[in-house]
């Protein structure tokens, strides 16, 4: 009796180490992806709409089991870690479109799209986006699900009662110009005292450099953000500053969100998602808002993609589960359910996005940002863009909050983008 | 019979000479009931601590292949402004935070020892900041901080004081991050002073009274001489925790969707040492990079904990 307890412990204690051990030398015991039936799909919440998973759920089920998950958290260190340690990858991944330079230099690790017949779907999507989700040399990594163009929010009785133009259509014809916007922004204070156009000088910063073709690095690694493309864009935002258009606050603090709601800042350059943020956050402000078009021309902030990682086993089946569910008709549906602005033009004709937003005083806002869409310039996004975009986003909001010398700010973020591309090995 | 046999070899065994070679095997299952920790720590933290010091030493986006750097990220660590100004932040914030902290943590534990009734109501107030999230601190936090609307400034103006705008300013941060941690700590480390306070003996009290000592006296000359091993315990901890904050600048601090979360507001003025990390490692997916980050805060922090241990027991042995 004695003895068979103690064997059975024994027994018991080296099949839980043999386990452990198991578990944590040799990879063979755990699948690199899914198994069975199962078809993984890793998103965020409100990534996808929710109409959307639940119709490709019930559609694909007689041959897969998809499982739709939505990752809470930092989705790309996720999704990277899941990656790398080789272990559990899903089959298709969601990735976030400001994170897509930075995946794309690792495109072995997803399926080439192209190989799965993806190039005869490529005149149904916006040209720009498109090219957003291929690698350099050639490989597609993600199908496009939706984009944020960018336009000019205003409160049409502070802008009426400035003596400005008002009607959406008025507002996008004269306001054309950064001059004129900033013009305007100054009849707006003198009428209206202590009201700014804008809340911060990064948002015209950072619109300006959207709105071009180029951004920090370009394709052969080489430093760009030294070049007119940006000191433009720099100029502009200093001259917001000098010209007083800007506030002192800070987005999403409550002083901002307060100044919002009073007409204190009654305009913005929102991305299609901000109508959201705007009516979460400024409720109260219902039915005073419209949309125009931004200065010069549109930019884009915002949009993501799906991809089918190697690890997928039937990469031709999830291959026909993604184009389905990111078609025009899908694509309007995840517009009503989660904002999700699309990137099919063939979607802004639909029932679903003309209807008229109350919010925005009955506006049909896919008339600005559809059109808007579809002005976007193609871009060559470098995975070295955050870290050498960040210094000279840094030194700006240095201008626009702590009032430091434009000048000073301006090499001091040369400097120590020249220090950081040589620590990256890209040339300057 | 049998058992008379088996004994001797059992004595045997208990012998200085036999120990070393069978010590193992006749304890194996003692190692094996403590092994689940060691496992765990293992696989969680030993591996992970070792491999991010071999990462240092290579350049990786974090899921390509890597490539060996040599000691070139150290050599950088060593030459990059930002992160020595993040080393002088954190210090700023850490000093802001831990001398009122523990101060307050003293007068606390004084008064909550002295607390006659609802003794375990004070004290479970105090320790309740403790474990709170810090991200719910940091948002109220960021309201009691707000220019128009904050509950402190509102305080300012209603003393006749200009309005600060605490979170767009660079010493304004500091202080609000410096608050927001003294809140945070300042009930827990009153309950270790408590624990401190309640096993100094009675008697010497006593004593004192019957000397005439007034409680100042008394406070100097007996509770705090006797606090010692509970103040360096105190400000070692908050070494650690103070100079690896991160969460409080971070959710204090951020911005928009579209900007970094890791920036430390204008003029990096929050920036600590592992909000840098953090924009290192995870904005700039510079993993090695941030790998060599990581090993030096591990060094700062080595460094400050040595010079806290000596100050204090050195104090100690005069």
């Amino acid at each position: 009796m004695r003895l068979s307890r103690r064997g059975l412990l024994r027994a018991g204690l080296a099949g839980t180490a043999a386990t452990a051990l198991g578990g944590l030398t040799s990879g063979c015991a755990v699948p690199t992806g899914s198994t069975g039936r199962n078809m993984v799909l890793w998103y965020w919440d409100g990534g996808l709409g929710d109409t959307v998973v639940k119709k490709a759920k019930a559609r694909y089920d007689s041959s897969v089991d998809l499982q739709a998950i939505k990752i809470g958290g930092y989705y790309r260190s996720k999704l990277i870690t899941t990656l790398a340690g080789r272990a559990h990858i899903p089959d298709i991944a969601g990735l976030k479109g400001e994170d897509m330079a930075s995946y794309l230099p690792d495109a072995d690790q997803f399926v080439d799209l192209r190989t799965l017949g993806a190039d005869k779907y490529e005149s149904r999507y916006l040209p720009w986006k498109w090219r957003q989700g291929i690698a350099d040399d050639g490989r597609m990594v993600g199908f496009p699900i939706d984009c944020g163009p960018v336009a000019h929010f205003y409160q049409y009785e502070v802008f009426r009662k400035a003596g400005l133009p008002y009607e959406p259509a008025d507002v996008s014809k004269e306001l054309n110009t950064w001059e004129n916007f900033f013009a305007a922004g100054e009849r707006l204070r003198k009428r209206i005292p202590g009201t700014s156009l804008l809340t911060d000088v990064n948002s015209v910063f950072e619109n300006v450099v959207q709105q071009g073709a180029k951004r920090y690095v370009d394709k052969d690694r080489h430093f760009i953000g030294d070049q007119e493309h940006v000191r433009h864009a720099w100029a502009l935002a200093v001259e917001a500053k000098r010209r007083g258009i800007v506030s002192n606050l800070v987005t999403g603090t409550p002083d901002q969100i307060s100044a919002v709601d009073t007409g204190k800042l009654p305009s913005q350059l929102g991305a299609s998602w901000a109508t959201y943020d705007i009516k979460n956050g400024n409720p109260k402000t219902k039915g005073r808002w419209r949309i125009a078009d931004m200065p010069v021309r549109p930019s884009n902030n915002g949009g993501s993609f799906l991809s089918i990682t190697k690890a997928c086993r039937e990469p031709q089946q999830a291959f026909e589960i993604i184009s389905w569910m990111l078609d025009a008709a899908n694509q309007a549906s995840g517009y009503v359910d989660a904002g999700l602005f699309p990137s099919t033009p063939a979607s802004y004709g639909l029932r679903q996005l003309r209807e008229p937003d109350p919010f925005f005083g009955g506006q049909v806002t896919t008339d600005v940002f559809g059109p808007a869409a579809q002005k976007i310039a193609v871009a060559y996004n470098s995975p070295f863009d955050v870290a050498l975009g960040q210094p000279i986003k840094d030194e700006i909001k240095n201008v626009g909050v702590l009032g430091k010398d434009p000048d000073k700010a301006w090499s001091d973020a040369m400097s120590k983008c020249r220090r950081i591309a040589k620590h990256l090995g890209v040339s300057h | 019979m049998a058992t008379a046999l088996e004994k001797p070899p059992v004595v045997a065994e208990r012998t200085p000479t036999a120990r070393p070679r069978s010590g193992m095997r006749k304890y194996w299952h003692l190692y094996a009931a403590i092994s689940p920790f060691y496992l765990l720590f293992l696989a969680f933290g030993l591996v992970p601590v070792g491999f991010s010091l071999y990462l240092s030493f290579h350049r990786w986006d974090g899921l390509g292949s890597m490539e060996w750097a040599g000691l070139s990220q150290y050599r950088y660590l060593l030459s990059d402004s930002d992160f020595w100004s993040s080393i002088g932040t954190t210090l700023i914030i850490w000093a802001l935070a831990t001398f009122p902290m523990i101060f307050l943590a003293m007068v606390t534990a004084v008064m909550l020892n002295s607390a006659v009734r609802f003794k375990n109501v004070y004290r479970f107030a105090y320790f309740l900041p403790n474990v709170t999230s810090v991200v719910a601190i940091a948002i109220v936090f960021g309201s009691v901080f707000s220019t128009n609307f904050g509950l402190v400034n509102a305080l300012l103006q209603a003393v006749g004081l200009d309005q600060v705008a605490w979170l767009n300013t660079p010493w304004g941060i500091k202080v609000a991050i410096a608050t927001l941690m003294t809140w945070q700590w300042t009930g827990y480390n009153a309950i270790i002073f408590l624990a401190g306070l309640q096993t100094v003996p009675s008697e010497l009290y006593e004593a004192a009274r019957v000397d005439g000592a007034n409680p100042v006296q008394t406070f100097f000359r007996i509770t705090l001489p006797l606090l010692r091993p509970t103040l360096l315990f105190v400000l070692v901890v908050s070494t650690v925790t103070g100079l690896q904050s991160f969460t409080e600048a971070q959710v204090l601090l951020q911005n928009t969707s579209n900007d970094s979360t890791f920036s430390g507001g204008p003029g990096h003025a929050g920036r600590t040492m592992v909000l840098y990390f953090f924009q290192q490692t995870f904005d700039n997916n510079d993993f090695g990079y941030g790998a060599a980050v990581a090993w030096g805060i591990f060094l700062v922090v080595v460094i400050f904990s040595i010079i806290n241990w000596r100050l204090v027991r050195r104090r100690g042995e005069d």
